[in-house]
């Protein structure tokens, strides 16, 4: 068949469509809302997918994260007033992991403080983080305004912090907030850096073992190990309740993702071999990572069983439509053979005019998703990427709909009796 | 004998299986030959429809033999018929069959797109015959927009298109007024005489009488083949009725003449006041009793 021909064809088959146009779009409705779906939610998708990835991500894929966890078993006994629970993970663990497991290239300690920040007589809630000074640029941590604080911070404990601006916030003053003190456990400590509100993402929050208020306060780590300790109070109903915890967590820095599976094992070897009770979990970016990117495959494949019924419902309409139109334009078949239109000329215009329906149904449904998408990036915190195959897969899928689905009532018309198809009345 | 159009031999049509079979057609022979003007009369169940449609092509004979334009179409596979439909059958319908949605030119143009001629060569042809009969001003209008008289005559250019050997019609001025019916008569009378073949079913007795042969049809067999009664149809400006159509015999397929085109020329300028009282058939009589030749020889 030649190309002009083929052109012809398909120009009557859409020009079907606007012989009853109410009948055509209600027909189309199946396919735009199938299509639209199926679109929205490869964009959606793909939006929930590049963001999990960034945020795992940004934990470090060659990063290892430790952190000390309270054991179930270690509560107050009943008859002791005075009680402190020592658990978690030590100075000695630190040296240990160091010491025996070759693929740490790097190791990070982490302080975890509950004292609470006052500024004046005004406690600010927050949490007090002592942290190496390269955690800060591993995590991605920046500083807006003013400095970082740097390794000789480190070395001469000097008592500086970076905030969060949601903290400046709290702080309700109109003076600069550089160069303010804060009381943190009864020591002064000079604001000399507001960290850049990065997103604060609750995978990576969840991951580091920290609340999602974004109230972190960042203090060198020596200078939280000299000043604060490492003994956290919590005084209830007038008891109270003390843990004794060294580190909260270590981050351990391998070179390559190879490394990452080998060094979690051994790093659960030498910890069992140091602790009797399972005080500490090891948290693993890459492992994240691969079970999100399972996740995200069962959940394509839930999308793409809900695109395929709210399809197959479209192609059913599609289907039924036209068999209520092959029976309306019976006679339009008969004159049509007894003009000298062959069997196969009558499915290839009915595969047309079906093929047609779907495919613009599709393109409707197309703008239908992009729209949807572009509300849902507007309206919601999702994020959405539009990928220009997926145009191309949905038109791809609504054509192969109006095939199968033309096939039916296409061969039903070719088979009608011309004679019989002349006298219908 | 080139100017056979149409040839049956011991045409039969069943219908039904075993048991219940049930014969429409018994044998039929009938030669047509070119330029022929046939009126195929008989009551309703005499089997002219199943005859029209073994004509068109449209079905299958059970048995006998059916020769279109030199062609045994009785044994043909339905693409062949359609193939045969196309191009050798020009239909027009009592009830016109045009299809609506489609304009007036599109209609036309219609069999010649089965034919797979493309479409800048379907136009200049299609306009051509809108304009023979005088549709040129309404070649973008719809069916509903048009009248009986118009619809008819949209549908005889559609038939004309792909210069087929047979024209059929089936009762084409059946739903139209006695006006519009007179010019739609006058409009075959212009195609005969520029010596198309043209094989029209008819119920109106008026009608049938004014065509130059009349085969009738009863119980599935051909009763009667008669020259009809040559009398002009009032406002027609070209009548024609060859002189040849008298000589010939019923059901025989040897014995009619082909009027030559100057033999029927000649013969339209005698033909208004020629009256052949002794003409053989020269009325229709339905059913006259000794007649019927009882089936072909």
């Amino acid at each position: 068949m030649s190309l002009e021909r083929s052109a012809e064809i398909l120009g009557q088959g859409l020009r079907g469509l606007r012989r009853n146009k109410l009948r055509s779009f209600l027909t189309m409705l199946g396919m735009i809302f199938g299509v639209g779906s199926v679109i929205t939610m490869l964009s959606v998708g793909a939006g929930a997918r590049a963001e999990i990835l960034a945020r795992i991500g940004e934990l470090g894929v060659t990063n290892l994260i430790l952190n000390s966890i309270k054991p179930p078993e270690e509560t107050k006994p009943a008859d002791q007033e005075e009680w402190i629970a020592r658990y978690g993970l030590t100075f000695d663990d630190a040296e240990y992991i160091r010491a025996v497991v070759p693929t740490v290239s790097d190791l990070l300690r982490v302080n975890r403080v509950t004292e609470r920040a006052w500024y004046g007589s005004r406690r600010i809630e927050s949490s007090v983080m002592g942290v190496e000074p390269r955690h800060l640029s591993m995590f991605g941590l920046t500083v807006g305004r003013g400095r970082t604080f740097n390794t000789i911070d480190d070395r001469t404990r000097s008592k500086v912090c970076l905030v969060r601006p949601g903290f400046v916030r709290q702080l309700e003053t109109v003076v600069d907030p550089l160069g303010q003190f804060i009381s943190i456990g009864g020591y002064p400590f000079e604001i000399i850096g507001i960290l850049e509100d990065a997103q604060f993402r609750s995978h990576t929050a969840k991951a580091l073992n920290l609340d999602g208020a974004a109230q972190e306060i960042y203090v060198p780590y020596s200078t939280s190990m000299s000043t604060l300790g490492t003994l956290t109070t919590i005084q209830r109903a007038g008891s109270f309740e003390a843990s004794k915890v060294e580190l909260d967590q270590i981050v351990v820095s391998v070179r390559t993702p190879e490394e990452v599976f080998d060094t979690a094992r051994m790093l659960s070897a030498a910890l069992a071999h140091k602790h009797e009770k399972k005080d500490y979990e090891i948290v693993v970016p890459l492992e994240l990572l691969q079970q999100s990117e399972a996740t995200q495959r069962t959940f394509n494949l839930v999308m793409i069983l809900i695109a395929s019924i709210s399809l197959l419902v479209g192609g059913i309409g599609i289907a039924n439509i036209m068999l209520a139109t092959i029976t309306e334009r019976t006679r339009e078949i008969g004159v049509r053979r007894a003009l000298g239109a062959r069997r196969r000329d009558i499915s290839v215009q009915f595969l047309t005019e079906t093929t047609s329906i779907a495919v613009v149904g599709g393109l409707i449904g197309c703008l239908a998703g992009l729209a949807g998408i572009q509300g849902i990036a507007r309206y919601t915190a999702w994020k959405a990427i539009v990928e220009p195959h997926y145009v191309l897969v949905a038109l791809g899928i609504s054509c192969a709909v109006g095939i199968l689905f033309g096939i039916y009532p296409a061969r039903r018309a070719a088979q009608m009796n011309p004679i019989t198809a002349l006298r219908h009345e | 004998m080139s100017d056979v159009v149409l040839e049956l031999a011991g045409l039969t049509k069943e219908f039904g299986l075993g048991e219940n079979v049930l014969r429409i057609l018994h044998g039929l022979d009938l030669v047509i030959r070119r330029g022929e003007f046939v009126g195929i009369v008989g009551a309703s169940g005499s089997g002219k429809t199943t005859l029209l449609n073994l004509l068109g092509c449209l079905d299958r004979p059970t048995g006998g033999r059916y020769c279109l334009a030199g062609r045994d179409v009785a044994q043909l596979d339905d693409d062949e018929l359609a193939r045969e439909r196309n191009r050798s059958i020009g239909f027009v319908f009592q009830s016109f069959q045009l299809i609506p949605q489609l304009d007036v030119l599109e209609n036309v143009e219609l069999p010649l797109f089965y034919d797979g001629s493309p479409r800048k060569e379907r136009r200049p042809r299609c306009e051509e015959l809108l304009a023979s009969v005088g549709m040129t001003h309404r070649l973008h209008s719809y069916p509903t927009q048009l009248s009986g008289g118009e619809c008819q005559r949209v549908a005889i250019a559609r038939a004309l298109v792909n210069r087929p050997a047979l024209l059929l019609a089936d009762e084409p001025t059946g739903n139209l007024d006695s006006k519009n019916g007179a010019e739609v008569m006058q409009l075959f009378d212009r195609l005969h005489a520029d010596g198309r073949t043209i094989v029209m079913v008819t119920h109106n007795p008026e009608i049938a009488a004014s065509l130059p042969r009349i085969v009738e049809m009863q119980d599935g067999r051909i009763v009667r083949d008669t020259p009809g009664t040559a009398r002009p149809r009032p406002g027609t400006a070209t009548l024609q009725r060859g002189p040849g159509t008298a000589g010939l015999q019923p059901g025989s397929g040897s014995g009619g003449l082909q009027p030559a085109g100057d033999a029927r020329r000649e013969a339209r300028e005698e033909v208004g006041a020629r009256l052949e009282p002794g003409g053989p058939g020269a009325t229709l009589e339905r059913g006259a009793p000794g007649l019927e030749p009882g089936g072909p020889s």
